[in-house]
């Protein structure tokens, strides 16, 4: 047992490392919005309301983000997270209905996984392009999911062809003392500390054990895929399978593995937005969300923590966009502040080409902000598209997928 | 005594594919404690064996015995249980994992995938001069530490028979001598190396014993105390080939292609081609002789303009051409076979009418204006099934239907078409038939009469002195001798390629 006691020295250094690095780039992060909050005078910004409607938008895109860690980690690019989410609200429904949401989301978690499966058997077995049965998936999983809505939920009570309302939510939980306290510091609009007591209030106030359950999953992933033999012989099935299989592992298994449980994780985000973002199953509810997740996983460079953050930003724009175009408005300064912030560190990197073009971007956003009052609604319900491809077209140059994603695996290639 | 157990015993094996014989009647035996050596030219089945010894391939006869015991091999995992490891040419490992990360995947059982295994890598490092970093990430290792990282990897799952496969071909010098010097520290541990090459001065270097192969079996065995590189390159290229006859010299006087001191630098710094010159007159064969890898891929790419020269100048009839893309070059009348028709030459599932056009798609008859002229097309592919003897069902066939032969005859024909002025063929009849090879050799000598100049690279000695007017050698990315063809002999060249006395 030397080895676990050594070890741990090992990786203390690396959870502070990461800790220290999140931690600062948060409170920056938190500083840069506060200070907009107070130059815009929107304290709506990081009210707690915003920020619960952050969280509840961000834990559907996050479950989704880690199914596709899982699934590219090994290989596969699951472009059918969309689809796998749909068959995961209808799962939730008709699982709650009938035993109650903790078997509700279970349900969620074995239709999203069936939508794994199909994958599976399609890119691993049969070779195919995964982008061509990532799209089947999501056409399938509509499909499916309207199908079954229509054959089932009319005889239900509170359900229609097309949706299932009156669905009973997992439990929410409240931390009465800091709750309270949270609020009081909240409401006296301070620069940044009302701002990170809004988070905690919002974090300490009526959460939903599901959210918990999602954010947890986070580290879970992140232990067993990189700190177990099993996450190991995964990522290298996405890393170099020819390598791993003159190694003798089983690279189908591990893909098969993967793949299944990305699966379930998008079904569980599916399941999440039939029971806690909205109180029953409707057609259609999941609204892209799979892609926004994918995005998001890359945005976060195929790592838990980044995809996390990827995550948070999403939700976060997301939420703002369901409150007030005035938020939105003020988003247009975070956006420019960020832009011109990145600007001046591509500079100091010498890469004097992409520091002109981001700053001339952050400019003209600048203007735009300056110049007027509110942004139209049509754009209010792009903005965490926009934000999507503005960060991927930033960030792109920086991100490591991994070596093997997405490419075709036979077994017997190898030497 | 254990010692006098062979470590490895291979009895008459043989393995067939599809239409090829990739080994037969091999026999080896390597020695306990003892670097094994095992030459012969590219395409002699040196790699299959090894295939066959590491478990990916089953042989289709023959025994296998691994330090006395008879064993069957299935998968790489059980070769491993045996004790035999193998060292790909191709590195196995994942860039974005660290050492120890591919150090212990697969074998995480044996010390864990945290500290056990930290301390055991660093002992076997330490043991026999490796100097590994677990924590490092293999993309930050150069060619020669990835290499000790694959044998410490073997060795890390106790192997005590550990095959490498051409392991100094990505070596600069200074590289082999490191590592040859671990070899002898694994070997004085009591563990055997099967060492593959075609290098013959390392071979003599380092071997105790030399086995060589050609044509998928062995022809022999020599004692590197004794034996001469003359020796060895004689038996690894045989010559029992039907030579193509030398013709009377049609060279002229109007140089078609110059490259003047052209050197190509990969992304390591390291010189792939070193300030190579040449020129080809019109109605001129220039063989390029050498070893495979060492640059002629390059020359080639350098001279399609699929890579850029660092420095020199290339310079086609009268125009600089070093810096023109590859569609400019071949409609300024460059055609060109290259070494791997399936990855460049065809496209296999399209028919070959389509494949006709491919490199001719901006030039008639396959293109009218910015459109495709598939009527035109269609004809000119009839044409040169006909004249080019394509043995095919229809130009409706996908290129894939035919035989390797017929494929070859198809890319002839389409590179000779549009009156090319320079005719680039890389080991243009590789793997075809001997009546594929004759009517490929004919088409290149008439076209060398109606005045074409051609660069010739091919592995096949006999090919080169049959059809080229002036050989070049090439080793290590610089000619490092001139022949001509009418005296000298494929013996002569083979020990100028692999760097003897030339």
């Amino acid at each position: 047992m030397s080895a676990t006691t050594a070890t741990t020295g090992r990786k203390r250094t690396i959870v502070e490392r990461l800790t220290t690095s999140w931690l600062y780039i948060g409170l920056i992060g938190i500083g840069v919005v506060s200070f907009v909050r107070i130059i815009t005078d929107t304290d709506d910004l990081t009210g707690a309301g915003t920020i619960r409607a952050a969280i509840i938008a961000t834990c559907p895109i996050l479950a989704a983000a880690l199914g596709g860690l899982w699934a590219e980690r090994a290989g596969v690019v699951n472009i059918g997270l969309e689809g796998q989410m749909i068959l995961g609200t209808w799962g939730a429904a008709f699982f709650t209905y009938h035993y109650g949401p903790w078997v509700g989301i279970l349900g969620a978690a074995l239709l999203g996984l069936i939508g794994g499966l199909l994958h599976a058997v399609a890119t691993v077995t049969f070779g195919v392009d995964h982008i061509v049965s990532g799209v089947a998936i999501n056409l399938i999983g509509a499909g499916a999911a309207t199908y079954l809505a229509e054959a089932i939920f009319p005889d239900y009570e509170g359900g229609g062809p097309r949706q299932l309302n009156g669905l009973e939510a997992p439990a929410q939980i409240t931390i009465p003392g800091v709750s309270d306290l949270a609020n009081s510091i909240a409401d006296r609009h301070w620069f940044v500390v009302s701002d990170i007591a809004s988070v905690v209030q919002a974090l300490t106030t009526n959460i939903s054990t599901l959210s918990l359950l999602i954010f947890a999953l986070v580290i879970v992933s992140a232990l067993v895929l990189w700190r177990t033999s099993f996450g190991l012989r995964l990522r290298s099935c996405g890393e170099n399978p020819q390598a791993a299989e003159t190694l003798g592992i089983n690279v189908y298994l591990y893909k098969y593995v993967a793949v299944l449980v990305s699966g379930a994780l998008a079904g569980i985000g599916g399941g999440f937005l039939a029971l806690v973002a909205s109180s029953g199953f409707s057609n259609g509810q999941t609204g892209g969300r799979g892609y926004i997740g994918l995005a998001a996983m890359i945005f976060g460079n195929w790592r838990p923590g980044g995809l996390l953050a990827g995550a948070l930003t999403f939700g976060y724009t997301d939420s703002l966009r369901l409150r007030d175009t005035q938020s939105v408005h003020s988003l247009l300064l975070l956006v420019a502040i960020g832009l011109l912030a990145f600007a001046a560190w591509r500079a100091y990197k010498r890469q004097v080409t992409g520091a002109l073009v981001v700053a001339g971007a952050g400019v003209l956003v600048m203007a735009w902000f300056l110049l007027t009052d509110s942004v139209p609604r049509e754009f209010t319900v792009m903005t965490p598209y926009v934000t999507t491809m503005f960060v991927l077209a930033l960030g792109s140059q920086r991100l490591r997928m991994p070596a093997a994603d997405g490419k075709p695996y036979r077994r017997g290639s190898a030497g | 005594m254990p010692s006098a157990v062979d470590a490895v015993q291979l009895r008459g094996i043989g393995k067939r594919f599809p239409g090829v014989v990739a080994n037969h009647d091999v026999d080896v035996t390597i020695r306990p404690g003892t670097v094994h050596a095992l030459i012969g030219e590219n395409g002699a089945g040196k790699s299959t064996l090894m295939k066959i010894l590491y478990g990916v391939q089953r042989p289709d006869d023959g025994t296998i015995a691994i330090e006395g015991e008879q064993v069957v091999l299935k998968s790489p995992t059980e070769a491993i249980e045996v004790g035999v490891g193998m060292v790909f040419q191709h590195f196995m490992l994942a860039d974005n994992l660290t050492v120890l990360e591919n150090m212990v995947l697969g074998a995480e059982k044996l010390h864990g995938i945290g500290d056990g295994a930290r301390t055991e890598i660093r002992r076997i490092s330490d043991r026999f001069g490796f100097d590994l970093d677990p924590d490092v990430l293999v993309e930050r290792l150069g060619v020669a530490a990835r290499q000790r990282l694959e044998i410490a990897k073997v060795l890390y799952r106790g192997a005590r028979i550990i095959i490498l496969d051409e392991p100094t071909a990505v070596l600069v010098p200074q590289e082999v001598d490191a590592l040859f010097e671990n070899l002898r520290e694994l070997t004085s541990a009591g563990n055997s190396v099967l060492f593959i090459s075609h290098k013959l001065d390392e071979v003599l270097a380092i071997a105790d014993d030399i086995t060589v192969m050609r044509r998928g079996t062995t022809v022999g065995t020599a004692d590197p105390a004794t034996a001469t590189k003359q020796e060895l390159a004689e038996l690894m290229v045989g010559s029992e080939l039907p030579s193509p006859e030398t013709e009377e010299s049609t060279v002229t006087d109007t140089v078609q292609l110059s490259l003047s001191d052209v050197t190509l630098t990969d992304e390591f710094g390291r010189n792939l081609l070193s300030d190579l010159s040449l020129t080809i007159r019109r109605g001129e064969v220039l063989g390029i002789a050498g070893v495979e890898g060492n640059g002629q891929a390059e020359l080639v790419e350098t001279i399609m303009g699929m890579r850029i020269p660092t420095a020199g100048r290339i310079m086609l009839g009268d125009e600089d051409v070093t810096h023109w893309h590859t569609r400019r070059l071949r409609e300024a009348g460059i055609g060109y076979i290259p070494e791997d028709r399936h990855r460049h030459g065809l496209l296999l599932d399209a028919p070959l009418w389509e494949n006709r056009i491919l490199g001719h798609q901006t030039r008639p008859p396959s293109s009218k204006g910015m459109f495709i002229n598939r009527r035109g097309a269609r004809k000119d592919t009839e044409r040169i099934v006909a004249d080019y003897d394509v043995r095919a069902p229809g130009i409706d066939t996908p290129s894939r239907a035919l035989s390797g032969g017929n494929q070859q005859k198809l890319i002839v024909g389409r590179e000779m078409s549009g009156d090319p002025v320079l005719l680039i063929a890389s080991h243009p009849t590789r793997g075809v038939d001997v009546g594929a090879q004759a009517a490929i050799w004919d088409h290149i000598k008439r076209a060398r009469r109606a005045g074409l100049a051609v660069l010739l690279i091919s592995a096949d000695l006999d090919e080169l002195i049959g059809l080229s007017d002036t050989i070049q050698v090439i080793l290590r990315g610089r000619f490092v001798g001139t022949f001509d063809p009418a005296k000298v002999t494929p013996q002569d060249l083979g020990t100028a390629m692999t760097g003897g006395a030339a």
